[in-house]
Parts: C-alpha cells; structure tokens; sequence
C-alpha cells in the first residue's frame, strides 16, 4: 500500500457520510473533477518505477470503480430519501376530499317508463306515439265507449271549446296505429295522460304505458297474455307473486286487473296494499270485438294492456307522495343521481 | 255495493265456507273486494230488559232503569233520551271490555248505584244507528234474555264493500252477487219461500188502472198496501247502517232495503195523489214528459221512471194506503236520453244506469212481505203490469272457439255448468256448437267474447296456463322510436352535465302567461272545464312550470337549482312540438373546499358551457325575446348549424325577485333542431399546428359577431379555427376595450413556416383595420 490508498480511503468515508446530495456532488468533483484527486493519482504513476506501473494502475482502477460505484449508490439513496421528503409535505388529508357528486339524474317517472320502453322493444314490440289533443272518435267511441256509456264516467275528461279533448289514456295510438298499418301488430304507446282530477292519489296528468298485439284469428289467447304480463311485472319488480283478477274494460273483452304480492311486507298486510297483501298494478283482456270492427279488421285476434308508470315508480323506488313527482324538488330527485 | 257474509247466507249457503275463501272467490270472479270489515260484539254484552225507567233525583237527563239480565235484575243508570220501561236492549256487564278500551265497571253516578251500561250501537262496535241505545227487537232471533249478543248471527258478521265495474248492474244487490257465487261455488241458491197469493184478498184491479198508450220501452209493476204501524225493524235498521244507507221514513227504509236485496227499483205513492174517476177507480198515467223521459203521472207529476220522483208523490206518512212501483227501463236507453238531456236524478238512477233487477215481481213480493211481517198492514191481491216485449239475446258458440281464446280446454260439462248457474239456458250442444240463452238481468253480455269472459271469470284467471306466442319476427325500428332515442340520449346528456330532470303538468295560467307576452292557445279552442284557475291553459313554453319550480327549491333552501324538462309544449292552435328546457338558479357549483365555502353564482358563461356540453357547440346572435321573461341586454338565439334552434337568457331581474330566485338563466330548445344521427368523420392534418394571439382594440358597442364575420372574409384556408380568449375594459381605455383572440394554424400539406403564419395573420388584422377601423393593441 502506498500513501495515495491512505488518501483515497478518507474519500471511501467521506461518500459514505455525506447526507445532501449537493455534498454528494462536491465530493465528486474533488474526486472525478480535472483537478480531482483521481487524476493526481494517476498523474503519480510516472514517478512510479516500471516494474511496478501494472500493479499501481491495476489498483487506481479498482479505487476508481469502487468509489464511483460508492458515489452512485450514495447518490440514488439520498435522491430517494430527498423525494420522499418532498411527497411526505405533499401529504393531503384524503377524507376531506370524498366527493359530493354534481351529476343529475333522470325523474324516477321517465326513467321507469325507460325501463318498460326496454323490456317490451326486447320483446319485439314497436314503439308509437300520437297527439295528446285527441278527438272522441279516438279515444272514446273507437274503444267501445259509446257515448253516454257509464264507463265514461271513470275517466273524468278534460274538454276543449271545440268539442277535441286530452286523451284520458294512450289507447288513441293504438287506433291510430290500427287504421295506419296492417295486423300482425305489436306495439307499445308510452305518454302522457290526462283526467281531470287532483288529490292525495291522483293528479290531472299521469304517464301511461299501453300494449297491443294483433295476429290472425284464433292465434292471440288469454294464456299468451299471462305469459308476456307475468314475465314483464317480474322483470320490473323481481321475485314477486302475480294474481289476474276479472274486472271490466270497454275495450277488452274478457278484461283483468293484475296484482302483484305486497312488495312492503310478506303477506301480512301493509299501509299500500290496504293490509290485502296484494297491490293493483295492470289492466289488460282480450281486445273487445268491436274495436276490431271500428278500425276495419276482420278475422283478427289480439290482447291489449295499459299501465300507469307513476304507481310502477313509486312501488319500485318506494316514493309515497304522487303529486312530489311533479314538484321539481331537487330534495326528490338528487336522490335518483 | 256492501253486502254482509250472513245477509249473503239468506240466498246461498255459505256454512262451511270460510270468509277468506268468500273474500278470494269474490276477487277472483271479478267482484273486487274494496274492504273487509269484521263486526264482532265483545263478550259479556247480553240481551237485558227494561222492567222500569224513572228519572235520576240529581240529574235531569239520567235515567235509573231496573234491567232484566236473565240471571238477576240490576240498577244501570242510562243517560240516552229513548231508554223507556218494556224494551229490550243491550247491556254491558259489569267487566265487560268495549272496542274504544272502556271496561265497565260498578259506579255511583251521581249518588247512584249502576252495575252495568245500556249500549247504543256504536258503543259496542258496530256502525252508528242514529241518536241513543239500540232498541232490539226479533228481527235479529228469538230475544233471550240474558244471552250474548255475539251468539246472535247479526252481531258475528263479515262486511265486504265490492267496487263494481260499470258493467256489473246485476250484481247490485245481494240476491245478485249470491247469484254470482253460485256460479263459482257450483251450488244452488235457496229456494224462495214466497208465500203465494192469499184468497179473499181486496184486489188491486178494483181500486187503480194504468194509462198509456206506448210502453217506452220500460216494464212497470204495481201493487197496492193499506200501511198500518209501520216500523224499521231492528235488523233492517242494522243493515241499512251497514250500507251506510240513510232514509227519511220508515216505508223508505223498508223499500231501499228491498231494493239493496234484490236489485229491484221500488218506490211508494200515496194513494191519495192519483186522480179518482168516475167508477171509483183512481188513474196511473205513463207519459212521455217534456224532456222526453217515460213518466208517471196521478193528479201531478209522479215519477219519471228510473231516474226521480216528484218531492210532493213521496209516501211519508205512516198511515195509509201506498201504491208500490217496481220499475225497469234498459240501461242503454236511459243513459242515452240523460246522456242528451240530463235532468237531476235520485239515488236509484246510479242502477238504473248500470242495469237494474228486471224480475219485477220478485222485488215487489220482497217488498210486500217486509210489509206484512213487521206491521199490521195489508196488502192488495194482484198487479198491474206493464210488459214491453223483448226477445232473448241468443249466443251460438262453437266449442273450439273456447279453447282458442282462453288457451286452455275447458270441458263440456264444465262450461254448462257455469253457464247455467250464472242463469244462462243451454240447448242441448248440436255437435260442437252451443246455443246460450242470455237471462234478461245480463244487458253486458252481447258477443261471444262476453261469454269467454264469464267461463274466464268463473274458470279462474289464475287457473289459465302461461303460454308465450310465437309470432313472426320484424323489425320494429319505427320513426317513433327513433325519436324517443333521440329524446333519451338528451335526456341522459343533460342529467350527466348536472340537471335533475323535472316532469310538469302541461297546464299553466293564462293570466300569468299572459302577463309576460306570451302567446296562448286560441280562445275558441281553449280548455272548457280546467281543474283549477292556476292550470286553465295548455303550455306555451316549458319555462314556467322550471321557473315556478326553482322558485319552490328556493323556498326549502336549495341553493344550487338546475332543472330541465323535455315535453310538448302547444302553439295557439293547440300544435303540439317537442322542446327542451333548461334552467340554473342561484349558485353555479355547491359550496365545498374548493370556493372556500362560497360557491360562485351562475353567469351567462358557465350556463351557456353546461348548455353546449349537452347539445354541441353552437353560436349565440344577439335577440329580443317576444315575452319579457329575459333580461333585455343578456339574451341570446341559439344557432345550431346556422337553423335557429331556440332562445337562451338571463331572467329578468323583476322575474327573479317576484319569485324569489338568483342569478336565472334559463334556455329552451326546439327538439327537432337538435342534431341526432350518425357522425362522418373528415379526414384531418398530420402536421404540426401554430397558435397566434392577436389583441386589438375595439370600440365597446361593436360586437363579436361583426368581427368574426370579417375574420372570416379574410381568413386563409390555414386558419383552421379562432375565438376569444380574453377581454380588457379599463378608463384608461375610454369608449374601447382590448379583445384578444386566439388563432389556430395547420396546414395539410406541411408544417408551416414562421413567415406564412405571420402573413396570414396580418392579411386578418389588414381586414379589421380597413373593414371596422380596429388598431392592434
């Protein structure tokens, strides 16, 4: 060993005390510089005897690359040590930070029209519309509803100066659709409705959603239409029980009123079903005869069914005030983001 | 229609048939059971007998009655006005424990001793009979003193209120939906116990004749009955507080009662109205009156048949003697003359309408019965009848037909039965095809689906197997739902960029919308009967129902509003077109960290940025709305691919403060200008793109429009879009402002050089300066 290792070994020492990496880099100026000491040391060698100027290059070599391995691993260290300083002031407290979503929301209505829109367009049913001015031709007397028909009165009707109305139903678009094309049909007519009441439970406009399916004579049955209806209100509602009770429409002929088992207790009776364990949620029936005859077709066979979206949206979302979906309340409807 | 599990049992046997399984065939033969009222008296309420009655010494309106409760005879001190010696009434023991919680016990009232309570009906459950205790009589049973009066069938009973459908006359009455149940049940209803005419009776022929010249399509039957005592039995009483059925007389209570049994419409003229003849007989006139209604006419005006009875033709003594009507008159018919000509109408006409009890006499005997069995009155031999001849509706059906509309095969002896019982006559089936005999009480069935209807209803719905159709498949992409797609994906957008949708009557009040300028629906189209004053016209503009709503939000404190709803909206011809309307009131954004707690309100350009983020971009022009819901100096057109698409504003500060709102913006969208199709998309420059800010100074009344207009006159093909940046007003700057505008260069070919941008930029400012005398800032 000569004198230069002695100096070379403080700078072992040196490299490994250095704690900033501004050190890291004066130390190796001073070592790998042009006026470093590593050229010194090389500068030596001509003052070296020959014999011996293998060994001492051989052994500058090896201080060369072990302080230069040193010095990089030092570097890094500090480097790593220096970032993670300067995430750990960047340090946030994360739960201030849950986010309270902006977005919107569609109405709980539309929506669940949507949803009805979906099912039946899957089963392959086209979707019509028409005008919410109708005439009486449309929505009463091609129905069946003669004028003066005591089913008049279930549907209090708004009335124009010119004797035109609003639709009480959405059944107008399936005369429509009767007269303007030919069987098979299948067909849902979704919209707006109007009868002319307002209370706890009804409001002057409500959102109906109306089926009707035309084939051939003899082809349309009543267990085609327990098929379709008892698959829909499972679709909508889920593992529900569904019970078809015989009631009366002036278009449907045999007519039903469809429950579906209490979605707010097990049979025991609640508040919505009037303790009955069941809730009303559907007309349908074969298509009445003499519908068939108002638009002309012969030999045909069909059923119809009409909903109201409203109660559909408010079993499934359990809203309990009808009139609040017509109230814009953001306390409401924030809810459905 | 209220009917009572043992009034039921007096048509049809029902022991043995549990009430659950009464309530579910009801519901499942299309009689909807509304509600279900269990009446149960409690226990130790018994059957007591007033032995005497006098008046309390301390107190004027108690009575101390000496009460026969079979094992003793006990004081009970009676505070009701009808407590008299030699009734029998009911008594609550002594531990007895009443509906409302009462439990009685031994008391002093007023000094004296009483063990028990005399009860009025409501006191023990049952529904009110009018003022004081119950006074019972052997309608209910055979009176035993000292039983319990919940061992008696009246007091153990099921209520059962049915809702009808309309086309169900026939089961409005008793005898009826037993009727229908024996149908369902497969059992037959009991044989009437009619007494047959009794010898030696005065007849009705030598006192009244009957007058017409047409029928009118009615049926008339008329009796005769000398009323002597007459009183409401204590059971007629019940039931017709059951119904909640209320009368004036006691003839009115025992004929509205018959009539709730057995569908059949009865009514009572004194004797006395008719005009007397020469041969002592007194004259029953059908007329057709003025308004063209079949009437009955006596010294005045009677009656008109079905529909109302003349105040002054009433019975209302309980003397005397009555000419009893049972009428029908066919349900189509009479709603089509009241349809045309309405005239006020009793009770009865709510049957009438719907289809009465034909079988005349059936009612008539009922009626005349109750007569005899609870007064000493007597009834006349015989009827006057009138009969309008009709032929029975005949159905043919083929067997097959059955199968193919219910989808399930119901056997032949089957489907006789329930025809039969629902009192349908059957020829014997000729091969497969059957001939139904409709019965007269059924004017709802006309075709052959109503007779599928009845198999349906009896058969049970529930008992029909689920069967999907197989049909042809087709493409169902109509136009309609092209445009509800179009409709939904707005709708979505417009909920992704923060706007709660919101669903609005489509009425408004024409006064209000009047007032700001718009306008309304045409007045000889207008609503003719509208719901209330507020709602009295059909929508013009989807902006009030948004704006009445924020101003609600307000209300409760919302801060934050951003509504926007997508539906029709009515010119003044009542065309109906498809909009959609937006608004944000107050702030922009919620308070949260990031405003420090203050969340910056909205302004026109944050609105208009949410707006384009839902429709695309487009370009607002300068506008003058038609009403004087907008600011005037921050109102906008909004131009969607150079088609006027709607209008965008501020709301006028007036607007806000009347309802009580912010900063309000507002915008509304003609739907069918709003692009919705596929995108094409262009090719697009490979190379670099240059950005080059221009600011110049402008004169403050000039507008953006005009310069980009001469922008675009001078801009090269390079320039491949520019637009504002930033705006500069300050006194220094007196009557201008710095604009300054950001231009973006690309080229197709290559990436241009520095001195190519430089040229197409000054060619720009050369425009300006020469076009509009702007100078570069």
């Amino acid at each position: 060993m000569n004198d230069g290792d002695l100096a070379l070994e403080e700078w072992y020492n040196a490299i490994k005390s250095a704690d900033t990496i501004d050190k890291i880099e004066e130390i190796r100026i001073s070592v790998f510089g042009k006026k470093g000491i590593m050229n010194a040391e090389f500068a030596r060698m001509k003052d070296v005897p020959d014999a011996e100027k293998g060994t001492f290059a051989k052994e500058l070599n090896i201080h060369k690359e072990a302080l230069n391995a040193l010095l990089l691993e030092r570097k890094l260290v500090l480097a790593l040590a220096h970032l993670e300083q300067t995430m750990k002031e960047e340090a946030i407290d994360v739960s201030l930070f849950s986010p309270q979503s902006e977005r919107g929301s569609l109405h709980p209505v539309l929506e669940t029209m949507d949803r009805i829109v979906e099912y039946f367009t899957a089963m392959n049913f086209s979707v019509q519309t028409g005008p919410m001015v109708e005439d009486d031709f449309h929505n009463f007397e091609a129905l069946n509803l003669p004028k003066y028909h005591p089913a008049r009165d279930m549907q209090d009707t708004f009335y124009f100066k010119d004797a035109m109305l609003l639709r009480t139903h959405t059944s107008p678009v399936q005369i429509r659709t009767m007269l303007s094309t030919q069987p098979p049909i299948r067909m849902i007519a979704p919209g707006a409705v109007f009868r002319r009441d307002y209370d706890l439970t009804h409001t002057p406009m409500f959102h109906q959603v109306e089926g009707l399916v035309v084939e051939e004579a003899d082809k349309v049955s009543f267990s085609n239409l327990k098929y379709i209806l008892e698959d829909f209100l499972k679709t909508m509602f889920g593992d529900i029980d569904v019970r078809f009770r015989p009631s009366f429409f002036p278009f449907t002929e045999p007519s039903a009123e469809v429950d579906i088992s209490c979605i707010f207790c097990a049979g025991e009776g609640s508040r919505v079903c009037s303790k009955t364990g069941w809730l009303e949620v559907l007309g349908c029936g074969i298509v009445d005869p003499n519908v068939f005859k108002a638009v002309g077709y012969e030999n045909v066979s069909g059923y119809a069914f009409g909903l109201g979206v409203e109660r559909f949206a408010m079993l499934i979302h359990r809203i309990g005030d009808l009139r609040s979906l017509f109230e814009g309340d953001v306390r409401l409807l924030e809810q459905f983001r | 229609m209220i009917v009572t599990k043992n009034w039921l049992d007096e048509w049809i046997d029902l022991s043995g048939v549990e009430t659950q399984l009464l309530l579910k065939t009801l519901n499942a033969i299309g009689l909807e059971v509304d509600r279900h009222d269990t009446v149960r008296v409690p226990d130790k309420i018994v059957i007591g007998y007033v032995e005497s009655c006098e008046r309390h010494p301390d107190a004027d309106k108690l009575n101390v009655c000496q009460v026969n409760t079979g094992n003793d005879v006990r004081q009970i001190v009676c505070g009701a006005s009808n407590v008299r010696a030699g009734i029998h009434v009911a008594v609550a023991m002594v531990d007895a424990v009443l509906p409302d919680g009462l439990k009685i016990k031994a008391a002093k009232l007023r000094g004296v001793e009483s063990l028990g309570m005399i009860c009025s009906a409501k006191e023990i459950g049952l529904p009110a009979m009018g003022e004081g205790i119950m006074i019972l009589d052997e309608s209910i049973g055979k009176l035993v003193i000292g039983k319990e009066l919940k061992d008696y069938p009246s007091f153990c009973d099921d209520i059962i209120e049915i809702e009808l459908t309309a086309n169900r006359g026939d089961c409005l009455s008793v005898h009826g939906i037993a009727r229908d149940l024996s149908a369902a049940f497969n059992k037959d209803l009991k044989e009437l116990n009619q007494k047959e005419e009794q010898e030696g009776r005065l007849g009705i022929g030598r006192i009244l004749q009957l007058q017409h010249t047409e029928t009118f399509d009615t049926e008339l039957l008329f009796g005769a009955v000398d009323i002597k005592e007459l009183q409401v039995p204590f059971l007629v009483a019940l039931r017709m507080a059951i119904i909640e059925e209320s009368y004036e007389t006691v003839l009115d209570a025992l004929l509205q009662y018959a009539t709730h049994n057995t569908g059949v419409i009865l009514r009572a003229y004194p004797f006395s109205c008719l005009e007397e003849t020469s041969n002592a007989k007194s004259i029953i006139s059908l007329v057709k009156d003025d308004n063209g209604y079949a009437s009955l006419y006596g010294k005045e005006k009677l009656s008109v048949i079905g529909v109302s009875q003349q105040k002054e033709a009433r019975f209302s003594d309980n003397e005397g003697l009555a000419i009893i009507e049972a009428s029908y008159i066919p349900p189509e018919i009479i709603s089509q003359i009241m349809g045309e000509k309405k005239i006020d109408s009793c009770p009865h006409y709510y049957r009438t309408s719907r289809g009465s009890e034909p079988k005349l006499n059936f009612g008539m005997r009922h009626a005349m019965e109750l007569f005899e069995k609870y007064s000493e009155s007597t009834v006349y031999a015989g009827h006057l009848e009138l009969q309008t001849p009709r032929e029975a509706r005949v159905i043919t059906m083929n067997e097959s037909e059955f199968e193919s509309f219910i989808g399930m095969k119901v056997d032949k002896t089957t489907l006789t039965h329930i025809l039969k019982n629902l009192g349908m006559l059957i020829s014997k089936p000729k091969a497969s095809i059957f001939a139904i005999t409709i019965p007269h009480f059924r004017h709802d069935i006309i075709n052959r689906q109503d007779i599928i209807e009845e198999i349906v209803r009896i058969v049970g719905i529930d008992n029909i197997p689920s069967k999907p159709l197989v049909f042809a498949e087709n493409n169902q992409n109509t136009a309609d739902f092209e445009e509800y797609r179009k409709t939904r994906m707005y709708r979505q957008r417009a909920a992704a960029t923060g706007f709660f949708e919101s669903v609005h009557f489509v009425f408004n009040e024409r006064a209000t919308l009047e007032r700001f300028g718009f306008a309304c629906t045409d007045e000889s189209k207008e609503l003719l009967n509208p719901i209330t004053a507020t709602m009295d016209t059909l929508r013009p503009t989807l902006l009030m129902g948004l704006l009445l709503s924020a101003s609600a939000n307000v209300k409760v404190n919302q801060k934050k509003i951003a509504l926007f709803e997508c539906g029709m909206v009515f010119d003044t011809n009542r065309n109906e077109s498809k909009r959609i309307s937006f608004i944000i009131s107050g702030a922009s954004q919620m308070d949260k960290l990031s405003n420090a707690g203050k969340a910056p309100s909205i302004d026109f350009t944050t609105f208009t940025q949410r707006i384009s983020d839902i429709v695309g971009s487009f370009e607002l022009t300068a506008h003058t709305t038609t009403h004087s819901l907008s600011h005037p100096y921050m109102c906008a057109k909004v131009m969607i691919n150079g088609r006027e698409a709607g209008e965008l504003f501020r709301v006028h500060p007036h607007v806000e403060e009347e309802l009580d709102l912010g900063h309000t913006y507002v915008c509304e969208l003609d739907m069918d200008q709003l692009p919705y199709g596929l995108i094409q998309a262009k090719p697009y420059s490979k190379y670099q793109a240059s950005f080059r800010d221009l600011s110049i100074l402008i004169p403050k009344s000039l507008t953006y429009e005009a310069i980009k207009e001469v922008i675009a006159k001078h801009a090269s093909a390079d320039i491949k879009r520019f637009y504002p940046v930033d705006r500069y007003a300050s006194e220094s700057l007196g009557d201008q402002v710095s604009l300054s505008l950001r231009f973006v260069l690309q080229s197709e070919e290559k990436t241009l050089e520095e001195e190519e941008i430089t040229a197409a930029i000054e060619w720009i400012l050369t425009g300006l300066k020469e076009e509009l005398g702007v100078s570069l800032r």
